[in-house]
């Protein structure tokens, strides 16, 4: 490492106009997968907010877009209809980013509904709105196959869901049809607004119900409306607690681990894994795979994804996505575990890169026979290093620093 | 290494500059969203820093963010280190030793002379230059007009003759930049903000005033199409084949002959490559440094004053004395940190930017300007244009020409050097004939395109009476700064338009600046070596003062008039290394087939005669 500057001087005039082979006009790779759809999503779940928010706050609206011309849209939908779409936006994101098939579908839909806000009104203030919604949408479009997640309801999810649909249509139906016996309730909008309110336990009074049979049915609707509501609240934030006292567990949840990509498997916990995971940093997503629950317990909170099991069973390394992982580190103290491991791996994944620790130097050849592409034996490594250092002098401290880094960077950049 | 040291300080300012550009940008969001609730809270002069704190931030982060293929950057306590470490002098004296000292010389002394002449005899100065430029645009106005028609004809015999087939740089040789990339940094190094500016303006002026060669009254229907045609005739094919001209000799004899790449390789068929040491092809690239710093430095200087005038204009916030400097010291951070970081970091970020915003602004004025008129009146000029385009090319009449055309010719010529240059650096891998389709007819289609949108918008507001334009240009003492806001003001969406308007400005100036810069580096180290950060952060800095220079002690007209009477020379340097390039090909390079050739042998043969077969051509 040379400090000088005079050591530029060498560095030919080639590394000014032709720095890379292919100096591509956007990365289309980096912008357009799943991931990126997802952040514009987000972005136009904010400014669809934020433009919501402006229009709200304009007195009066004006209404000079081309849709507005041509189809009488109604001002309360232009004027509350961006925060609207924002909170359900809000939610799509969320799914999005977990890769529901559910979110994509409602996204597609919802995206539509938000274009027709800015040719509405057609201020300044909507165009970036106009145009980031024009631009995710074609992503959107493009990575659909990528959004293959079923929501993956339980059963009781499911049934507190539908029982709350089922008691507001009940309500709302009923309410309707008996009418005649509540103070107040003249219209279907009336209905749903009683129903919720009264579900909701919020009660206002001012519709009430005036007969015998109109107290019933109101006292139905609140014993099933506030039960299921109830049901509900628990049946789908539940499963959210528990995941994360499974993740203060050291165990992943399923959700959590569908939405790794590109991310490092590492199998087994050995001697080598400590700085192996300090090297890989912050750099990239890992999980490490151990069957050990000690270790697992000594590695939380370290920002490391853990998943409990046995790395040579094919099942576990599903679980850990090996099939979309960007390479596999195999690298705990057992070398005959460690074979298996990365038989298990070919198995579930033959093309991906597997680097793998060897712990004495003469299995390094099996390693290869089992399809390791790269074997590497840390103690000859260590050995040669020491070698070399007492021979060098001071020379090797530097070679030393800048050995490990330089080699394990070289070895994720191949895999990727 | 320096390069190193240099993107760990990228990384430190990048972390800076995240802060900064998230705050700002939060302001200005609050301010475009809710007008009326924040935008009175922050006074003009605020309000307009903030927002270019915002956009300038913006633009060197996405400079400084780091290319995917490189790798392993070192992290900032190590570099911060390292910069302790480093010796002063022994970096100066890097620095120095790297320079070609005439080279590097000149161009200050010159800068120095003509500064102290305009402090000392700021009057006598100004009056001398202005004769000279009078009598070279009315004397050697002739000889522009030709140098030009020849480098269109030039050009369009590359394009379809024999020629336009051979590759630069060997037939094995692949293009580094693909094609999109190519077009962008090629069409946004060679036009400045003066697009953005003369957009709405130029047609305008040729509508009030007609060109003496259209002959029609002032203001009356019939000088509408010829306003057109003339705009389009001065920014299209005959002001972009200049950079063609000089650019495909440097890249031929750069990638097939070794010569350097540098500008004084275009006169390699006259000097031969060996001799491209001697004293003419140092005055050449001498010359080529000064007019690019003269003419890129006096375009930042004045496209800042307009800038700056056009809000004064629009929002009647006053700049102040002290603004303008701010501005160029704010625009020169840009560029610099953009050359700095490469041709694939930021020149061509912010060039991607330019040309998105630059499609943006177009397709808004498709949506919200007058299409029928523009299309028939469009079509009605680019008509006029294609048919009397050798009489326009070769009308040498009077006063008007001279102040029009030739000025214009020699502004471009002034700027071929450098985005010469620069198109012949990115040209290696690519056909001749890719080459100049490119910088000539792509990248004129475009600017034609754009003319056409904003010159018939401005057109037709003007006749229709929906904004007096011409009356708003007249009270600003015959500025085109300000043309633009009363145009948006009365179209749909005008705020919006006036925004974007400002940002392309911005964009525009810094993707010439931070080519320019490049550019100019590379002339000015020697030859074998690479400019290394500090070279380019110092003609960075060098072309910022000199801007600065001329705000603060005027005469930024009288610069750009010197800087632009160097196209003169780089007219006759044009059509000597078209004359010499030719020679040489003809010498050398036989056996290609033309486009016209491949066409015809497409076409089915109607009436082959047996007993004459057709030459065996591939």
């Amino acid at each position: 490492m040379a400090n000088a500057p005079e050591d530029s001087t060498d560095k030919a005039l080639e590394d000014v106009f032709y720095p890379a082979d292919r100096v591509p006009f956007v990365d289309w790779d980096e912008f357009s997968g799943a991931k990126p759809t997802v952040v514009l999503t987000g972005v136009v779940t904010f400014l669809a907010f934020v433009t919501g928010l402006s229009n709200l706050s304009q007195t009066p609206l004006v209404l000079d877009g081309p849709l507005s011309a041509a189809v009488d849209l109604p001002l309360a939908f232009v004027r509350f209809g961006g925060v609207l779409f924002a909170f359900v936006l809000g939610l799509v994101t969320v799914g999005l980013q977990r890769r529901k098939r559910l979110a994509w579908r409602v996204a597609s839909v919802v995206f539509l509904g938000l274009v027709l806000l800015p040719l509405a009104t057609f201020q300044p203030t909507d165009i970036p709105l106009l145009v980031l919604t024009l631009v995710t949408y074609p992503l959107l479009v493009r990575n659909r196959h990528r959004f293959d997640q079923s929501l993956g309801l339980s059963p009781i999810q499911i049934a507190s869901l539908s029982a709350i649909f089922g008691v507001v249509l009940y309500g709302t139906v009923g309410a309707y049809g008996l009418r005649g016996q509540f103070l107040e309730l003249d219209s279907w909008g009336d209905a749903v607004y009683y129903v919720i309110v009264t579900i909701a336990t919020v009660g206002y009074g001012d519709i009430t119900p005036m007969t015998a049979e109109a107290r019933w049915f109101s006292l139905s609707i609140i014993l099933f409306g506030t039960g299921a509501f109830t049901v509900a609240v628990g049946a789908l934030i539940g499963p959210a607690i528990e995941s994360r006292m499974a993740t203060a567990f050291g165990v992943m949840t399923a959700s959590e681990l569908t939405l790794l990509e590109d991310h490092i498997v590492v199998l087994g916990y050995g001697d080598v894994t400590a700085s192996l995971l300090e090297e890989l940093g912050d750099e990239t997503e890992v999980v490490v795979v151990t069957p050990d629950e000690e270790t697992v317990a000594s590695l939380q909170g370290e920002g490391v994804n853990l998943l409990t099991g046995d790395p040579t069973d094919e099942g576990i390394l599903r679980d850990a996505r090996v099939g979309t992982a960007s390479g596999v580190v195999v690298g705990s103290n057992d070398d005959a575990r460690d074979v298996l491991a990365v038989i298990a791996t070919k198995n579930v994944n033959p093309d991906i890169r597997i680097v793998a620790a060897a712990t004495d130097e003469k299995h390094v050849e099996k390693f290869r026979t089992v399809g390791a592409d790269e074997v590497i034996n840390p103690r000859s490594i260590g050995g040669r290093l020491l070698g070399q250092s007492v021979l060098g002098g001071g020379q090797t401290e530097s070679l030393l620093d800048g050995r490990g880094p330089r080699d394990e960077a070289g070895g994720t950049d191949d895999s990727e | 290494m320096a390069t190193s040291d240099a993107s760990g300080i990228a990384e430190l300012v990048g972390r800076l500059l995240v802060p900064l550009c998230a705050a700002s940008g939060a302001l200005v969001l609050a301010g475009f969203f809710f007008p009326t609730l924040v935008g009175d809270a922050v006074t003009g002069p605020a309000w307009l820093t903030i927002a270019l704190v915002f956009f300038s931030s913006g633009l060197c982060y996405i400079a400084l963010l780091p290319y995917s293929e490189d790798n392993a950057e070192p992290a900032a306590a190590d570099v911060l280190l390292r910069v302790r470490r480093t010796d002063i002098r022994q970096a100066v004296r890097g620095f120095l030793t790297q320079h070609e000292p005439a080279i590097l010389a000149f161009p200050v002394l010159v800068f120095a002379a003509f500064f102290g002449l305009q402090i000392a005899f700021p009057a006598r100065t100004t009056s001398a230059v202005d004769a000279a430029a009078a009598t070279v645009l009315r004397d050697a106005g002739p000889l522009f007009l030709a140098a030009v028609f020849l480098s269109v004809c030039y050009c369009l015999v590359l394009l379809l003759g024999p020629w336009g087939d051979i590759k630069l740089g060997g037939p094995d040789t692949e293009p580094s930049y693909t094609y999109p990339t190519y077009f962008t940094l090629v069409f946004t190094a060679g036009i400045a903000a003066g697009l953005v500016f003369w957009g709405p303006t130029e047609a305008l002026f040729h509508y009030d005033q007609p060109p003496p060669y259209v002959g029609t009254a002032p203001q009356s229907p019939g000088a509408v199409t010829g306003a057109l045609t003339y705009t389009l005739f001065h920014w299209g094919l005959s002001a972009w084949s200049a950079y063609a001209v000089i650019g495909v000799p440097i890249a031929y004899f750069a990638f097939t002959r070794d010569a350097p790449l540098r500008v004084s390789t275009v006169l390699a068929p006259v000097l031969g490559v060996d001799g491209l040491d001697s004293v003419w092809a140092t005055l050449v690239d001498i010359l080529a440094v000064f007019a690019t710093i003269g003419g890129i430095a006096t375009s930042v200087a004045l496209v800042s004053e307009q800038f700056l005038a056009g809000i004064n204009y629009q929002w009647d916030v006053a700049a102040g004395d002290i603004g303008p400097v701010l501005f160029v010291g704010g625009l020169t951070l840009i560029f610099v940190v953009s050359s700095v970081t490469g041709i694939h970091r930021g020149i061509r970020r912010i060039a991607g930017l330019n040309v998105v915003l630059f499609g943006l602004f177009a397709l808004l004025i498709v949506a919200v300007g007058p299409r029928s008129f523009i299309i028939s009146r469009g079509t009605q000029a680019i008509g006029v244009y294609v048919l009397e385009f050798v009489p326009l090319s070769l009308h040498t009449g009077g006063e008007w020409v001279a102040e029009w055309t030739v000025w214009n010719w020699s502004w471009w010529f002034s700027w071929a050097p450098f985005a010469g240059l620069f198109v012949a650096a990115l040209s290696r891998g690519r056909r001749v004939r890719t080459v100049v389709f490119t910088t000539v007819v792509a990248t004129s289609a475009a600017t034609m395109v754009w003319f056409l949108l904003l010159g018939g918008t401005s057109l037709f507001v003007q006749r229709t009476g929906q904004a007096d334009i011409l009356a708003v240009i007249a009270q600003r003492g015959g500025s085109e700064a300000v043309a633009g806001f009363p145009l948006f003001a009365s179209l749909p969406l005008g705020q919006l338009l006036m925004f974007l308007f400002l940002a392309l400005i911005v964009v525009f100036i810094t993707t010439s600046a931070d080519t320019s810069t490049l550019v100019v580096s590379v002339l000015a180290t020697r030859r074998g070596f690479a400019p290394s950060v500090t070279h380019i952060a110092f003609w960075g800095v060098f072309q910022g003062a000199v801007a600065v220079s001329v705000l603060l002690l005027g005469g930024a007209e009288t610069l750009q008039a010197l800087a632009v009477l160097t196209g003169g020379p780089f007219a006759v340097i044009s059509l000597v290394a078209a004359g010499g390039l030719t020679v040489t090909w003809y010498r050398d390079e036989r056996g290609h087939t033309s486009v016209v050739r491949r066409v015809l042998d497409r076409l089915p043969h109607v009436q082959t005669h047996h007993d004459v077969d057709p030459p065996d051509e591939k």
